[in-house]
């Protein structure tokens, strides 16, 4: 009879620390991919950059997008705002993106359409969707709610010569991919590596950030560690596309008229040069 | 040299029986071994050779434009309208497990839920899946049933006109099995009887379900063939071992002519899995060595001497008639295509097993009788048989003209049939008519754009040709030519989207579904276009450097002749309305493929036909030594293969790739007859020089085993009627068919005609 007590007491003991580091476990998964989210997607107050995209068919076949992205973060919430300008290919020059991101809620978006000179408002039912044909979906150019994942922390692992976290991360509505597994550096939290897995549970899309640099910023000593190129792998069509930053600068005090969509039509030629 | 190499032969397995039977038992299990390595290809496309233009040019299309050769169509058909809660929830479920199939290129998988519909609400452009939640109220289901009727990207295609068929199109891997996959999908579909009917449609299926039912067919009916003819067997000569023997020949042919195929690593295409049953048929060519041997025996009533002496006689015709039945397969091996060839070669070979065969095996086997079970019955009927034999002998004899008269009118309707004869390839004719694979792409051609489908590729000399606003409106104008065609029902290329994207842009209106003015304003289309849609979608209908356009096009019917009209009309059109730029159109995909094969497999194997009718014709005319004898024993043959593709032609049936390969067992089977007859009469009108009475004897003694050998034959290869498979039906009448006309050709028309034509034949002299 008392051994049969000292039993179940001990199995709830069990149990309950096991909830606890479980949550726990959670928890801190989460807050890693918070600080993620941030290293890579909120550094400074602003940026200016070139991005140049390359399409590349499992043939090798390539097709080039030029674009210059301008941010810049609110400072009282997580929103932010994003104007895409496109210099190349030349007959969509002039082309333009405004984007109004809120996580946590559908973000707001425009296009100009310069050959019609028309602005339109663009309905953002599916963030998961293909950016300007690239392999990268909207979300990841422009990051993805952490809430709308479950987080676990899987292991920590070198990743080449670097400590990481490996989460992984389940969506808790249906997404394109049913499980996502990241490597985030220890040190600088940045975005290192993430597989994703679809609905036939089998790797379909690799990132990897192939270049990592500080980029020199004021107030901060040695400078922001940034990934200026990064890629990502349809392994299953074998199509890819790398993406490489240009000339970035944090915090050139980028006005909030540059992302109306007065100034779509329109930007600031000293932002978009 | 030959003779001498067969008389040892012979000789061997008189004097050594039971060893003759050890070593064919042991050379068999050797190839049997092969067995286990076994692989089935059952794709036409592999008919043509990897180097082959065609195909080499079809990957070419395929990797620019990111396509999938293999797509399953799913096709979901309710009378009262797909537009409702139960059957959209239905698709949204079923496209989602589909998409967790294993073998199933997920990322392409259209249905109306993942399919990208643009539209602009309130000023607002929306680029989302058509169904990306289901609608729950009537207004809601309406609206969406009129977003769906509204898009002409969407009709024919994911909607029927009247709203009542949608289909879900499954792209699925090279590697995987398009009838497993089927299956697969057939146990997601839900069992209650309701209003929605399903259909599993697309050339993937087709293809599979045939190369499973064909080994499944194979296998009964190649036993049951073999079982009819043991029947036959036994009602004629009454002797169990006899029957053995004829089957072990058989059996032995088939499985050192397999073994070898698998043992060299070939897979067994659709023609290769139909030799086991040519060989049986060939193999019945023993029947005259049994035929003889049993009159031999009641004559001499002397085991060792009755073998000796028949083998002695049927050696020449026995030889003569296999090395013309393995020249007419070996023919084959003239034809450019890879798996004809190896067809041809492997029942070549397996014929040469058989002639080798009977001066081994069957002698050894004969050896081995016990004389009292040595057929009697023979002797029973003997003189029933004879009297009406003869009876038929002198008729045949007396009334020759009439009888080439009669003939000559049956070669002249023949002509008729055979200038109407139609080369045509239809893989869902494969079915039945009331087959679930044909029901399904009848339902589905008829609610649809069609299950077969093609490509036209247009291509210009420069990259950004394709956004050229002047070659967007010549490829408009060409989808509207072609789909005049009723055949055509639907054609779909980047014109659609183009048009599509401006009209949405302008608020839905329809004074802009049309092509824009300006490259720029094509080119940010496109851009916008490939900004929210799945990207393959762009990739599907350009390449990457917009040199080359793609035109889908869904045709209703399998018919090589529909690909054929897509590309004269294609041809017309362009004469008159050049492409800019010296653009250029090419066809390819399926449908061209079936074309392709249609022209080059069926066209090369009727080249291929014809030359064997000259080579069976020289050696005919060696073995004879003399051209008119060589040209009669060559008559009954061209007289049959006449007959019966005469009728192909009259009746209307297309001569397709069954009906091809037939024609060449043809060859080599009605020939054996004429060869036996005319070999027999030679021998015993040298004993006798009575030309009267040596015809009368052919057509009794010799006619016999002609006449046991067609029926058996024939009655074998009847029971195939009952099979699932047209190409397997086909083949049992149109066997059954040679085999009987050639039998009666030999016996009734060879006569007349020596009698006829004795003096050029040379008789008169020694008469």
């Amino acid at each position: 009879m008392q051994r049969w007590k000292w039993s179940l007491f001990l199995i709830l003991i069990l149990a309950v620390t096991g909830i606890t580091a479980q949550a726990q476990e959670k928890e801190a998964a989460t807050e890693i991919m918070q600080k993620k989210e941030q290293a890579f997607y909120y550094p400074g107050t602003d940026m200016q950059a070139r991005v140049t995209m390359e399409l590349v068919t499992a043939e090798g076949q390539k097709r080039l997008r030029v674009l210059s992205m301008l941010r810049k973060n609110d400072p009282m919430s997580m929103n932010q705002k994003y104007l895409l300008y496109f210099h190349e290919p030349g007959d969509v020059r002039r082309t333009a993106f405004l984007v109004w991101k809120y996580p946590g809620r559908d973000d707001d978006r425009w296009i100009f359409i310069p050959a019609v000179n028309m602005v339109r408002r663009v309905a953002a039912k599916d963030s998961r969707s293909s950016f300007v044909g690239s392999d990268f979906t909207y979300e990841d150019v422009s990051g993805r709610d952490v809430s709308a994942d479950t987080h676990t922390l899987l292991k920590e692992e070198k990743l080449g010569n670097v400590d990481c976290y490996v989460i992984q991360s389940v969506p808790k509505t249906p997404a394109d991919y049913i499980k996502k597994l990241t490597w985030v550096d220890k040190k600088t939290f940045l975005l290192l590596k993430e597989e994703y897995y679809d609905e036939q549970n089998t790797l379909a899309r690799i990132f990897t950030a192939d270049k990592i640099e500080n980029i020199a910023v004021d107030g901060v000593a040695q400078g922001i560690p940034t990934v200026i190129r990064r890629t990502m792998k349809n392994v299953k069509s074998g199509h890819y596309t790398q993406t490489t930053f240009n000339s970035i600068a944090y915090n050139p005090g980028l006005e909030d008229e540059v992302f109306s969509e007065r100034a779509l039509q329109n930007p600031p030629q000293k932002w978009i040069k | 040299m030959i003779k001498k190499i067969v008389q040892v032969m012979t000789s061997f397995s008189i004097d050594h029986p039971r060893r003759t039977i050890g070593i064919t038992l042991a050379v068999t299990l050797l190839f049997a071994w092969q067995f286990p390595r076994i692989m089935v290809d059952t794709d036409p496309k592999h008919m043509l050779p990897l180097t082959s233009p065609v195909r080499q040019y079809n990957d070419q299309v395929e990797r620019d434009f990111a396509l999938h050769p293999d797509v399953i169509a799913l096709g979901i058909v309710n009378k009262r309208g797909i537009a409702n809660k139960q059957t959209l929830s239905r698709i949204v479920e079923l496209t989602r497990r589909i998409k967790q199939m294993p073998g199933v290129i997920s990322r392409d998988v259209t249905s109306l839920s993942t399919i990208d519909n643009i539209t602009s609400q309130t000023g607002e452009l929306l680029v989302k899946p058509a169904l990306d939640r289901v609608p729950e109220s009537a207004r809601e289901l309406a609206a969406f049933r009129q977003a769906l009727l509204e898009n002409p990207l969407f009709i024919n295609r994911i909607i029927s006109p009247d709203g009542t068929a949608t289909a879900i199109y499954v792209p699925i891997e090279q590697a995987a099995n398009g009838k497993e996959i089927a299956d697969q999908i057939n146990k997601l579909l839900p069992q209650a009887f309701d209003d929605d009917q399903y259909y599993l449609a697309g050339d993937p299926v087709a293809r599979d379900t045939f190369g499973t039912e064909m080994f499944r067919q194979m296998g009964l009916f190649s036993p049951l063939a073999g079982m009819v003819m043991a029947l036959a067997l036994w009602l004629m000569f009454h002797s169990l071992p006899l029957i053995a023997a004829n089957m072990a020949v058989a059996m032995v042919s088939i499985i050192w002519c397999m073994g070898l195929l698998i043992g060299l690593g070939y897979p067994v295409h659709i023609m290769s899995s139909m030799s086991p049953v040519f060989l049986m048929a060939i193999a019945t060519d023993s029947v005259h060595i049994f035929n003889e041997f049993a009159f031999r025996f009641s004559e001499v009533k002397d085991k060792r001497r009755a073998v000796l002496e028949t083998m002695a006689v049927v050696a020449d015709p026995v030889f003569y008639s296999d090395v013309t039945t393995a020249v007419g397969f070996a023919a084959l091996a003239t034809a450019s295509i890879v798996p004809v060839k190896i067809f041809g070669l492997c029942v070549g070979f397996g014929t040469l097993v058989i002639l080798l065969m009977s001066f081994t095996l069957v002698p050894a086997i004969m050896m081995l009788l016990r004389e009292e079970r040595i057929p009697r019955i023979t002797h029973q009927t003997e003189n029933g048989q004879k009297s009406r034999l003869a009876d038929l002998g002198e008729f045949c004899i007396q009334h020759a003209k009439a009888i080439a008269i009669v003939g000559g009118l049956a070669l002249l309707i023949a002509l008729i049939g055979l200038s109407r004869i139609r080369v045509n390839n239809n893989m869902v004719h494969w079915f039945k008519s009331q087959s679930a694979v044909r029901t399904a792409d009848r339902v589905m051609n008829a609610q649809l754009g069609g299950t077969s489908s093609g490509y036209l590729v247009v291509q210009g000399g420069r990259e950004d040709i394709i956004k050229d606003p002047a070659m967007l409106r010549g490829i408009e104008g060409l989808q509207w030519e072609l789909e005049k065609d009723p055949r055509v029902g639907k054609t779909f290329s980047v014109v659609d989207y183009v048009k599509r994207i401006n009209r949405v842009l302008h608020d839905d209106n329809p004074a802009y579904d049309r092509i824009p003015d300006s490259v720029e304003a094509v080119g940010q289309y496109l851009f916008l276009f490939c900004m929210s849609a799945k990207p393959s979608d762009l990739d599907n209908v350009v390449d990457y450097p917009f040199r080359k356009a793609n035109i889908f096009l869904q045709l209703k019917s399998w018919d090589a002749e529909v690909m054929a009209e897509v590309i004269r009309r294609t041809e017309n059109y362009l004469a008159a309305y050049p492409l800019p730029d010296g653009a250029v159109v090419k066809p390819a995909g399926i449908a061209y493929f079936n074309l392709i094969w249609s022209n080059e497999v069926l066209w090369g194997m009727l080249e291929s036909f014809l030359w064997g009718l000259v080579l069976v014709l020289i050696l005919l005319v060696i073995q004879t030594r003399s051209l008119w004898w060589g040209l009669l024993t060559f008559l009954p043959l061209l007289f049959t293969i006449a007959l019966i593709y005469g009728v192909v032609g009259l009746i209307g049936k297309d001569f397709d790739m069954p009906v091809a390969v037939l024609s060449t067992l043809s060859l080599g089977l009605a020939i054996d007859f004429a060869i036996h007859f005319v070999g027999r009469f030679h021998l015993h009108y040298a004993e006798t020089s009575n030309l009267k009475e040596s015809l009368i004897w052919t057509v009794t003694r010799p006619g016999k085993g002609i006449f046991l050998n067609g029926v058996l034959f024939a009655l074998g290869f009847a029971v195939m009627i009952f099979a699932d498979l047209t190409p397997y039906i086909t083949v049992g009448v149109l066997m059954a068919a040679i085999m009987l006309l050639s039998a009666l050709m030999s016996v009734i028309y060879l006569p007349g005609l020596i009698h006829l034509f004795q003096g050029i034949l040379g008789l008169r002299r020694k008469g």
